[in-house]
């Protein structure tokens, strides 16, 4: 078994290299901490907000033409058209979905803010306009067909693009009612009409497990993948520098396969992305991040490092594969590995670039890249207490991203270092 | 049968522009101590990394056992390459038991050519220290250790004794030797020392900007420039050099005159009884003799007649 002993080799390196192996844990830890002590609000001005809309309204049929009217895709489609004052910048960008996407996407941040419109919204302003004729015929202020709904609100109260969002979109909502109020009156003329919110109400709720969330408890897993993603810069340097010191020539000339190189370099490299996992934990714990699930999703969390892990490996095999000398390894490994940690949305959210739908999933631009995924189940399971059923979907795809990653790692590593040189 | 294990037939190298080794054409006898002898950059250890299959000839083949390089099973060869190349953070038997796993040596046959490497090369109380606390000499012997933990029938050395003290010299040619005597290896050695390429090689391939020049045995190679002495002199002036190698060119019983950088080389029979000559021959030209030494023939009068120059650093 070669590559058991050059796995244990290389095991060695790590650990007796105290300054390396300091920089790999202490360099994301220094992050951590700044992030987490650090972290304030972004500004969101006249930028459009990202909105996922529940519209459940079943539709409602007028008293007086026997119309079939459905005022929920009304007010979708006043969402959508809304835009800033004196401005050509919308306040939304409207996703229509199902409740639980939208309860997924505010995990995920994919969207700001869920609004649900219930199943009764159009009987309730029907109601309302009845009301007002009611009124206005009988002067009697009990309305019989009294319909009231409730639209929802809903998204992470710890996120300060929910406060904006809701706070935009309440505005909004009041605007549609007064509209609504006196489009009926002028109906109905000479009349003061009913008032509104008895017949249409707004609730801010808060994704459940979500109340105490602060800001820090979306970004400590993003952290996580961003300490994973380094490892690339690491490996591609010790590959490199195992081509640069003739290393890897002496081991040319041996019966090593690249299986036996590359599986043994393996090993100890998921061992630290998994370390990684649990101490950038343990310091974000520390700091005030609110872990869910306890053990078990621990160990999720450290399963997803791993493989988050091996993708890292395999980005670092393809650039030593290219690298003239470990500097210039390094400096490609942080060059390529900073920019992604900012793609897969470590830091903060990208705007939405859907490019193909599986299994009724949007599949984004991002999501080509299997740190997406392993960044998704890590705050699916740390953030948000979840378990396997609720990952495995991206599980499923970073281990699928990265076997293809590696499979390029290994080809080209093999093709460009592991034979004689041309 | 054929006593020849490695053949270079016709191997060329270039690197862009640059050819490194030209046609070069050799045959290396079974258990010899096989010498590569030529200045920096004259294409040594290019034609050596071509042998041993960690180059392809621009051009060529190379036959080991006459199969041809590529058919040949790997383990045969042991390199010990010019620069040290180890694991700086495994220690000396660490390094050597990977070595060795990595060629297949069963475990128990392992650990015994490890200690027994350790002490043929003085590392054994060194056995369980990092590299990177050894010393220079010390890694240069590890270095050549691991070359030959998997006992390979052919031991490449690739500039050996590059920084080592007279000790460990010492201790290095002592091993070569006996890899060649108790233990019947091949040993390609590629140096630019003179005396250590004198001292060790049973043959000597001498080659400069990447051709062969001459193949032979150390005492052949002497005698092929011929008996005699060499006058080393420094002038006056050194600007009459290139006058005064003309005019000592044309006198009798003189072989060669070369300059080597600013001392001139005069090979003579009986230097000594033509000193006066020489020396009268220099006075006419203006300038008079600052330095001067006789001293026997040696391979580096072979290696400057040869390229009209003395070794580049």
């Amino acid at each position: 078994m070669k590559f058991i002993s050059i796995a244990k080799k290389d095991f060695r390196e790590l650990t007796r290299d105290r300054r390396g192996l300091a920089m790999i844990l202490l360099f994301p830890m220094f992050f951590m901490l700044v992030f987490g002590f650090a972290f304030g609000g972004m500004g969101q001005s006249n930028e459009p907000h990202n909105l996922a809309v529940v519209n459940q309204d079943k539709g409602a049929t007028m008293p007086l033409t026997g119309e079939q009217v459905n005022f929920g895709n009304n007010l979708t489609k006043i969402l959508e058209d809304s835009q800033y004052q004196d401005s050509e910048v919308h306040l939304f960008n409207v996703t229509t979905t199902t409740e639980s996407e939208a309860d997924e996407k505010i995990k995920q941040r994919d969207v700001d803010a869920e609004l649900i419109i219930p199943e009764n919204f159009s009987q309730s302003v029907v109601a309302l306009s009845t009301a007002n004729l009611q009124q206005q015929s009988l002067t009697s202020a009990s309305a019989s067909t009294n319909v009231t709904s409730t639209l929802v609100i809903r998204g992470d109260t710890g996120y300060t693009g929910f406060g904006t969002t809701q706070g935009i979109l309440t505005g909004v909502l009041e605007q549609y009612q007064d509209k609504m109020v006196s489009e009926i009156q002028k109906a109905i003329t000479g009349s003061s009409g009913v008032t509104a919110d008895t017949y249409l109400q707004t609730r801010v709720e808060s994704i459940p497990g979500t109340g105490s969330f602060t800001n820090f408890d979306f970004m400590a897993p993003g952290m996580i993948v961003f300490a994973i993603l380094l490892l690339t810069t690491t490996v591609a340097a010790g590959l490199t520098r195992e081509v640069e010191k003739g290393t890897l020539s002496r081991l040319k000339l041996s019966k090593m396969t690249s299986f036996d190189l590359l599986l043994g370099g393996l090993i100890p490299w998921s061992l630290v992305a998994a370390a990684q996992v649990v101490i950038l934990l343990i310091v974000a714990v520390l700091i005030g991040f609110h872990w869910q699930g306890g053990i078990y999703t621990l160990l999720l969390a450290v399963l997803v490092g791993i493989i988050g892990g091996i993708a890292s490996v395999s980005l670092g095999m393809i650039i030593a594969a290219f690298a003239r000398n470990d500097r210039q390894a390094a400096n490609l490994g942080t060059l390529i590995s900073v920019p992604t940690s900012f793609l897969v949305g470590a830091f903060f959210s990208l705007p939405n670039v859907v490019i193909a739908n599986f299994w009724g999933q949007p599949f984004q631009l991002y999501d080509l890249l299997p740190w997406t995924h392993v960044l998704s189940a890590l705050r699916s399971t740390l953030t948000y207490g979840l378990g396997w059923e609720a990952i495995a979907y991206q599980v499923g795809w970073a281990v699928l991203l990265t076997v293809i990653l590696f499979a390029i790692g290994v080809g080209l590593f093999a093709k460009n270092r592991l034979q004689a040189e041309k | 049968m054929t006593d020849t294990i490695i053949e270079a037939r016709d191997i060329t190298r270039n690197f862009g522009d640059f050819q490194a080794v030209d046609k070069l054409n050799l045959k290396i006898k079974k258990g010899e101590v096989f010498g590569f002898l030529g200045p920096n950059g004259a294409g040594k250890t290019t034609s050596i990394n071509m042998m041993v299959g960690l180059l392809r000839p621009t051009s060529g083949q190379v036959l080991i056992n006459g199969q041809d390089l590529e058919d040949v099973k790997k383990g045969i060869i042991g390199i010990c390459p010019q620069e040290l190349v180890l694991w700086d953070f495994l220690t000396c038997k660490e390094s050597l038991m990977l070595m060795g796993d990595m060629y297949e040596v069963p475990r128990d046959e392992l650990k015994l050519r490890v200690e027994k490497l350790l002490d043929d090369l003085f590392l054994q109380d060194k056995a369980n220290t990092v590299v990177n606390q050894l010393s220079g000499g010390m890694k240069r012997r590890l270095n050549l250790a691991m070359a030959v933990v998997h006992q390979p029938e052919i031991v490449v050395l690739d500039e050996p004794s590059e920084g080592l003290d007279p000790q460990s010299r010492r201790v290095l040619w002592n091993y070569i030797r006996h890899l060649r005597d108790e233990e019947g290896k091949t040993v390609i050695l590629t140096t630019h020392l003179m005396d250590e390429a004198d001292r060790l090689s049973d043959r000597i391939a001498i080659i400069d900007h990447g051709k062969l020049l001459r193949l032979d045995t150390p005492s052949n190679l002497k005698k092929e420039i011929g008996e005699g002495d060499v006058v080393e002199m420094k002038l006056s002036d050194p600007a009459k050099n290139e006058e005064v190698v003309d005019i000592l060119a044309l006198m009798d019983g003189v072989h060669s005159v070369v300059k080597v950088e600013d001392a001139l080389n005069v090979r003579a029979l009986d230097a000594v009884g033509k000193l006066p000559q020489i020396i009268d021959a220099v006075e006419t030209t203006g300038v008079h003799v600052l330095d001067l030494s006789v001293r026997q023939n040696t391979l580096e009068d072979v290696f400057i007649d040869l390229t009209g120059t003395g070794l580049r650093e």
